[in-house]
């Protein structure tokens, strides 16, 4: 393969972790790979570049990290410019994930006053503005794939790195993650296509659809947080006084968390069918009191702590229906019909 | 009533069985009631899932109201019971994103009780009203610590 027909490839992480980014690194052999069919011309995290070196463009960048600060959403936007895919990649560009939390708290006003502590006026270092909230990346600019998850697991993650990046270059090695896949993103896949836009790379069902546990009589005694008491009996962690949200996730991780008795923790974002999460594991979890009684319900009530953290804990800013903020990407609708198959 | 005074917008879900047939009969007893409230249909308090009510505040609801029959009274033997689970749960969630307590209620009101209904109404109507519109502001939100 030529040099010139090597895919431009961009990496990026806005105000998040950088494991999206080691996720990356962490393909394992396969990483190497990537090197055959893109040529990483912009990755400030692996290789240290600057922000010139977008200068001529890219054709796929991955973008992952949420939008907190104004330096953020400047990154969005020039990443959008100079890219023709603009890839969401993670909890925190696809649906806000763990930052968009802080919005819970009021906001602006905590890193402000972190920044202050105890430093003097010449050594504090110069932050950029924060945004008046949390944002995920399709909020900002427009997004052509998502690939969720905290961070995106490595098939998953595989699987759109070779659809997009290493298009139709190796069709068979791309079986084992089709089989996860919606069938239409599977079958353009595999004919070396891009998958349609907007496509996410995760399952269509819920969590609960890939997890092997045995689902019992639903029956919700005390609630439990997953250090407290766990016994592997292989049955439904539910059902167990365990908040596990598999049953509002949207699936494609393959339980891989509830197989070795981890409660799901919501980081695929809901699943296609759900309205909103936190209503969904409400219904979920109230249905499982074994009670009559308003007053021993309510005391039941009293033992859980902080819903709002825990049922949105990835998605407060995109999917939780009373508080997120709708997409904003008209503006930018760039870049998506040249590149089209 | 002036011009100018807030207007709240109550969602209520009646259940066929008891508090349906409770408004029907306050309104033909000619009772006096703030016209603020939106009644739907539902055949059972238990199928109001939580999404409706949530969603209901995010189309602009300032106060939701569920009515069903009275525990043990249930059409469908324990559907108000389900009811009855969801409702301290949701109204935990509820305040955590901002929605102050009064704004949801739960109430059993049976279809001979039209009295009751028309002063539940008044009520909640009144005591929105002095809430003001509600709007989606984060810094409501009361979050439960551990």
């Amino acid at each position: 393969m030529r040099a010139e027909q090597k895919k431009k490839l961009a990496v990026y992480t806005a105000t998040g972790c950088r494991a999206c980014e080691q996720g990356i690194l962490d393909l394992n052999y396969q990483v190497s790979e990537i090197g055959r069919f893109a040529d990483p011309v912009f990755w400030p995290y692996v290789l240290g570049t600057p922000w010139e070196a977008l200068q001529d463009g890219v054709d796929v960048a991955l973008f992952s990290g949420a939008i907190r600060t104004e330096a953020d959403r400047q990154a969005a936007l020039k990443l959008r410019e100079k890219s023709q895919l603009m890839v969401a990649v993670g909890a925190c560009a696809a649906f806000g994930g763990l930052p968009g939390l802080a919005d819970l708290g009021g906001g602006a006003e905590a890193p402000a006053a972190a920044a202050a502590g105890g430093a003097a006026e010449e050594d504090k270092p110069t932050l950029p503005g924060i945004e008046p909230q949390t944002l995920c990346l399709s909020q900002v600019v427009k997004v052509d794939y998502v690939v969720p998850g905290c961070p995106p697991t490595q098939n998953l993650l595989w699987a759109a790195v070779l659809a997009l990046v290493c298009r139709g270059e190796s069709p068979a090695r791309l079986s084992y993650a089709a089989a996860r896949l919606p069938e239409p993103v599977a079958e353009a896949m595999a004919s070396g296509m891009l998958p349609p836009r907007g496509t996410t790379f995760a399952g269509e069902k819920a969590v609960c659809g890939s997890c092997s546990r045995v689902k019992e009589e639903k029956k919700f005694g005390t609630v439990k947080r997953p250090y407290q008491e766990y016994q592997e009996t292989g049955r439904c962690l539910l059902e167990q006084g365990l908040i596990c949200q598999g049953v509002a996730t949207q699936e494609g991780c393959g339980g891989i968390c509830t197989g070795v008795g981890v409660p799901c923790r919501g980081c695929f974002g809901k699943a296609p069918a759900i309205f909103d999460p936190g209503t969904k594991m409400v219904s979920a979890i109230s249905s499982t009191f074994d009670s009559k009684d308003a007053k021993e319900i309510s005391g039941l009530v009293d033992n859980f702590v902080d819903l709002a953290g825990t049922f949105y804990r990835y998605s407060l800013p995109a999917q939780c229906s009373l508080l997120a903020t709708p997409d904003q990407s008209s503006e930018t609708d760039k870049g998506c019909d040249r590149c089209r198959g | 009533m002036s011009e100018q005074e807030f207007q709240p917008k109550i969602v209520a879900f009646l259940c066929n069985w008891c508090t349906y047939v409770a408004a029907d009969a306050a309104g033909v007893s000619r009772f006096i009631q703030k016209p603020n409230v939106r009644a739907i249909r539902v055949n059972c308090s238990g199928m109001v899932d939580p999404s409706y009510i949530v969603k209901a505040f995010a189309s602009g609801a300032d106060g939701v109201l569920i009515g069903g029959c009275h525990p043990g009274d249930c059409h469908y033997i324990s559907g108000n019971i389900k009811a009855m689970r969801r409702a301290p749960l949701l109204k935990k969630l509820l305040t955590e994103l901002g929605v102050e307590d009064q704004r949801f209620r739960l109430r059993w009101i049976a279809a001979s009780e039209p009295s009751h209904f028309q002063k539940t109404v008044n009520e909640m109507t009144e005591e929105v009203r002095k809430l003001g519109p509600f709007t989606r502001k984060k810094k409501n939100a009361k979050r439960s610590a551990a």
